[in-house]
């Protein structure tokens, strides 16, 4: 799968609904964590691998930790 | 390696993914030799290549992969795993069963001798583990099996270091049992008794022979003896058994 927000949008949506933690009204700038969708660390574990699984890298991996949806798609969209 | 090692080996209706680290000879060739016996595919790694790894290339081709690899390095690690995923796709059964062990009075050790034990027995385990249970997570399955031995338990003059990392590997167990458990993932150990293959871990022919006298199975154990247990562990039925340690030993503990 590619890495265009869309793309990405859909792993990360498809990942919460799995989890049943998709917020109401998610948005690029919804909080992944507290007051958000509240992954807790084995859950970001999973994203993280999900995110690697389907799109061949991941944010986390490079020891950054992205607070929200938009911070993941702006890792993709500068190449990483 | 004998053929009874397949004996009691599960068929899976679908061929599974299973990594064997350090699966190039000794107990890691037992293990690689049961899997390929019941039809799984299976991948693995060593520092060199052995007669059986290249007798497994040419009567297992689409079956059987390896890659020579030093897991005390991170950056090997990491290229095993990869090539894996690449050819299969994904990791159903993982055994972190690659080690080493330099035998001799920890006073006496050096700096080098503690090094490449706990460099290889721990971190090398830890670095697989954490890029295979990346993928497990990822599709919430899985099973782990961490061979530990009985002297991590029991100790052994002249193991002192060896004994360490393999507690340390019972531990391991443990936690990743109780991290992963939730997702589908088991993971437990095996602590094998004193196998023929312990010749090559420092022990002498008069150790050995003091070990079976108090072994009440009155035998060594063979690499088949722990494949089974492998086997069992790893078995997609047995999925409520996880984080515990099986000793096979012949009652050598008992």
């Amino acid at each position: 799968m590619s890495t265009s927000p869309e793309d990405v949008r859909r792993t990360v949506v498809e990942f919460l609904t799995l989890i049943e933690k998709l917020p109401e009204g998610f948005a690029d700038d919804t909080p992944l964590y507290a007051d958000g969708a509240g992954l807790d660390s084995l859950e970001t574990a999973e994203l993280s691998a999900t995110l690697e699984d389907v799109h061949g890298s991941d944010p986390y991996a490079t020891g950054d930790m992205p607070q929200t949806l938009g911070d993941i798609q702006a890792f993709f969209a500068a190449g990483s | 390696m004998t053929s009874d090692v397949t004996a009691t080996a599960t068929a899976a209706a679908e061929p599974r993914v299973v990594v064997v680290t350090g699966g190039s000879r000794g107990l890691g060739a037992g293990i690689v030799e049961s899997y390929l016996a019941s039809g799984d595919r299976v991948a693995a790694c060593a520092r060199s290549v052995t007669p059986e790894v290249e007798a497994w290339r040419a009567s297992h081709p689409d079956h059987f992969l390896f890659e020579t690899a030093d897991l005390s390095r991170s950056a090997d690690a990491k290229t095993f795993v990869d090539a894996v995923v690449a050819r299969w796709g994904h990791v159903d059964v993982l055994i972190n069963n690659a080690g080493v062990a330099r035998d001799g009075i920890l006073a006496m050790a050096s700096d080098d001798d503690i090094d490449t034990v706990v460099d290889l027995n721990i971190k090398g385990t830890l670095y697989v583990s954490r890029l295979v249970t990346r993928r497990m997570l990822a599709r919430r399955s899985g099973s782990v099996v961490n061979i530990s031995s009985i002297v991590g338990r029991s100790g052994y003059r002249g193991l002192g270091v060896y004994s360490a990392t393999k507690a340390a590997l019972d531990g391991l167990t443990r936690s990743m049992a109780r991290e992963l458990g939730s997702r589908g993932i088991t993971v437990n150990g095996i602590a094998p008794g004193y196998l023929r293959t312990e010749m090559s871990h420092g022990l002498d022919e008069g150790q050995m022979d003091q070990i079976v006298r108090r072994t009440p199975a009155g035998r060594l154990g063979d690499p088949g003896d722990i494949a089974r247990v492998c086997q069992f562990l790893t078995d997609p039925r047995n999925d409520y058994l996880t984080g515990q340690v099986i000793v096979v030993d012949g009652g050598l503990t008992s």
